[in-house]
């Protein structure tokens, strides 16, 4: 589509242009006190935005502004997946302490440009567009982990940040640089149709390529070993912060990597068991070696952790390698339960960081010592934090259970080489399950009992509300998610 | 005479980018990176983009670089860099960096790379400039974001607080 | 394209060389006696006092960060420049879109007193600037 008639494509990105726009002059114009209601402009927003991606979610899949990106079914739920994350964090960032010193017209605003990006990043089919979509997120989330500035944590976190994504990048861009140089063009369906036809020569180019690019991308999903910015970086940024980063650019990310090796290395059709296209790189032993390394390691060093967010921050690492288990297979049912844990990680993960935030704006702090005694202190606080804890490790019937069986049902079905992901899934399941109930251990064995009953101020109560009530209601009834995710599957395929 | 040039530059581009690593004063650092600058806007010129060698200069030496010595000045304290912990494993990074290194020479150097038979242009601009409003206008307008989070990012980072 | 680059090459070897060449040859010819008096700093003929290093002054480079961004946008627009009469006026709304964007940029820079060698505080609504004595709200 040439750029004219691709506008009437981009409506959701105009208007979220627009309204990036409006926040920033908003910000010019109110006192520090009143910053908030530049999130109230990012919100409706980011509503309106969410409406016309939906409006649009029915059109027919195609590529716009000559095959730069592609608006299809798939990167409508994941916008959809984003702008749910956004709206949660900037109802957080109302009721987070931690900001309450610092203007909040620019956090807003930062965030509305890393929006912009993520957007970009589940939609792009062209190396160049993909690359700068990747470092609007990553710039953004620099600021964005440090933007308490009197705090040194919060300095650390984004100086770790800063030095560790510029390096990824680096190294990433080179192997997008040479996948250019053997395809010569930039676009993933020119790339796929000139990779199909090398010949083995190609293949330790091809090869060292494939593995940059995914250091590149590991390191958005912080998989293994390109994890180690992570646990740093959340716990030093503030706390919103932290749970927006652990969900959207984890889902952005999963989005790119299913439409890059889909795209270029297959063709949408899904990867045969040894080889992409014509190389002779194992790729779903490594990637499942790499998926099976993260969780364990997540979780294996999850339980050592004295600190909530930091804690946290290695279950999020462990939740990226499961959704990683189901990438050797990359075939579309793989595809649909990454989309489905996707959308039930954002709610429960969300849930579980907006109580961390609760409890420290109560007490100031983060480890497990501010837990104890919450349980009966606030019943209602303790019983959503044991039902987002169950719902991490995976338990029926909460939805976390949901998405775990989905990803061993594509593991199951996908052929016999791949069962011992499912043992190792089922493991590091059992594994994860002694830190998360540790969490509830200390809730409610821990402490002094109270007779005292408070509750969360509305705005903190409405927001575990949201995210619990998925979290319980997604692990009985799953089918509207699950039908919904099925009406997205639908890529877009370049028709010969 | 032209491989003779391109040597030269090669040679002494990378010469400054080891001694921006190893050396142990900031300063000098900062020029060997001046030298290393203009060595890739060398380069550059090599690949027949003489526009982007002339950017490299106005932008990578007279702002980052800038910005870079700025950033040195501010730290004045710090005149040479002492290290608490030195880097760990040296032996080990260099064996598994010089083989990585020679697997990449080999598998570039064998690549079947997509020649395409276009002639020497006689400049780059007017080729840049239509494929920006053209083929390449959406990351044309994304890069504005970019630049505008970027400024808004560093205006609030960097503005002392009263 | 060689040619032209060859000279302005040459012309940057012949600075250099220029400039190492009397440097050389004084390293060589002249006499060195060091004495004390003689490796002071110069003042003017004053006694040299204290450090030389000062406490560099923030506000360069919150200057020089906010000239690379723009300096930035300026690359974008030479080869804009270059191309925008044969192609219209479709180039100039998207030209007119990207400045208008950076523009944004600006006014919140300037707004904000990032680009004034004081930084004010600001009074939001209402008699924006005062002096820096007065406490208001930023």
């Amino acid at each position: 589509m040439t750029n004219l008639q691709s506008l009437e494509f981009f409506i959701p990105e105009l208007i979220l242009t627009i309204t990036i726009l409006a926040a920033l002059i908003t910000d010019l114009f109110v006192k520090k006190s009143k910053t908030n209601m530049i999130g109230w402009v990012l919100g409706v927003g980011l509503v309106v935005v969410g409406l016309s991606v939906h409006n649009l979610s029915s059109a027919p899949p195609t590529t716009l502004f000559l095959d730069m990106i592609v608006i299809d079914p798939f990167s409508s739920f994941m916008k959809i997946v984003i702008i749910l994350s956004t709206l949660l964090v900037i109802v957080a960032s109302w009721v987070n302490d931690e900001l309450e010193k610092y203007r909040k017209g620019e956090y807003f605003t930062i965030m509305g440009i890393m929006v912009m990006g993520l957007f970009l990043m589940t939609s792009s089919v062209d190396i160049i567009m993909l690359y700068i979509s990747i470092e609007v997120v990553s710039i953004m989330s620099f600021v964005l982990a440090a933007y308490l500035k009197l705090d040194t944590r919060s300095n650390e976190a984004g100086l770790k940040y800063v030095i560790y994504g510029a390096f990824s990048s680096g190294v990433m861009l080179f192997g997008l640089s040479i996948v250019y140089g053997l395809a010569g063009s930039t676009n993933y369906f020119a790339i796929q149709d000139t990779l199909s036809s090398l010949d083995g020569s190609a293949n330790p180019a091809l090869i060292m390529a494939l593995l940059m690019i995914f250091a590149g991308f590991g390191y958005k999903i912080s998989s293994v070993p390109f994890h180690f910015w992570t646990p740093d970086v959340y716990e030093g940024s503030p706390s919103t912060i932290t749970a927006y980063l652990s969900v959207a650019p984890k889902a952005a990310g999963f989005a790119m990597i299913i439409r890059f090796f889909h795209q270029v290395f297959s063709d949408s059709i899904g990867l045969t068991s040894n080889s992409i296209g014509s190389t002779d790189l194992p790729w779903p032993e490594i990637i499942g070696v790499l998926a099976v390394v993260t969780m364990t390691m997540g979780n294996l060093v999850a339980i050592q952790q004295k600190s909530i967010k930091r804690m946290l921050a290695y279950s999020s690492i462990a939740h990226a390698g499961y959704m990683m288990l189901a990438l050797p297979v990359l075939s579309m049912e793989a595809v649909e339960s990454i989309m489905i844990y996707l959308f039930i990680y954002v709610f429960m993960n969300l849930g579980a960081f907006f109580i961390v935030i609760f409890v420290k704006n109560k007490t100031g702090g983060e480890s497990f010592e501010d837990f104890e005694g919450l349980g009966w202190k606030m019943p209602i606080v303790g019983a959503f934090m044991t039902l987002f804890m169950l719902s991490l490790t995976g338990l029926p019937p909460t939805a976390g259970f949901v998405g775990k069986l989905y990803i061993f049902k594509t593991l199951v079905g996908a052929g016999s080489e791949f069962l011992w992901l499912v043992i190792a899934g089922g493991v590091n399941s059992v594994i994860s399950l002694y830190y998360y109930f540790h969490v509830v251990k200390v809730m409610f064995l821990g402490g002094k009992r109270s007779d005292v009953i408070t509750y969360p101020p509305s705005t903190m109560f409405g927001l575990m509300i949201f995210t619990a009530v998925p979290s319980l209601i997604l692990g009985l009834y799953w089918n509207p998610l699950a039908s919904w995710v099925k009406d997205s599957l639908v890529f877009y395929n370049q028709v010969m | 005479m032209a491989d003779l040039v391109f040597w030269i530059i090669a040679a002494v581009t990378i010469m400054s980018a080891a001694f921006v690593v190893l050396n142990n004063q900031l300063i000098y650092s900062a020029v060997a990176l001046l030298f290393t600058l203009f060595g890739v806007a060398g380069l550059y010129v090599f690949l027949w983009a003489d526009f982007i060698a002339g950017i490299q200069i106005l932008v990578y030496v007279g702002g980052i670089l800038v910005l870079v010595i700025f950033g040195i000045m501010l730290t004045n304290k710090i005149k040479s860099v002492r290290i608490s912990h030195k880097s760990m494993q040296q032996g080990v990074g260099g064996v598994v960096t010089f083989w990585f290194f020679i697997f990449l020479f080999i598998a570039l150097t064998k690549a079947p790379w997509a020649f395409s038979d276009a002639v020497e242009p006689v400049g780059t601009v007017r080729e840049i400039g239509v494929l920006l409003l053209t083929d390449f206008l959406l990351p044309f307008e994304i890069i504005s974001l970019l630049l505008l989070g970027a400024l808004i990012g560093a205006a609030v980072l960097s503005r002392g607080e009263s | 394209m060689y040619r032209d680059f060859g000279t302005v090459f040459f012309a940057v070897i012949m600075g250099i060389v220029m400039v190492s060449i009397p440097l050389i040859i004084s390293w060589l010819i002249a006499p060195s006696n060091k004495t004390k008096d003689k490796l002071d700093t110069y003042e003017c003929g004053e006694e040299a006092e204290g450090s030389a290093w000062l406490q560099f002054n923030i506000r360069f480079y919150i200057i020089a960060l906010i000239f690379l961004i723009f300096d930035v946008e300026v690359v974008f627009l030479f080869p804009w420049a270059v191309v925008f009469k044969e192609m219209g006026l479709i180039a100039l709304i998207e030209m007119g879109i990207f400045l208008l964007i950076l523009c944004a940029g600006l006014a919140y820079v300037w707004v904000k007193s990032d680009l004034e060698w004081v930084r004010r505080r600001i009074k939001y609504g209402g008699g924006r600037y005062k002096p820096l004595s007065a406490s208001s709200e930023d």
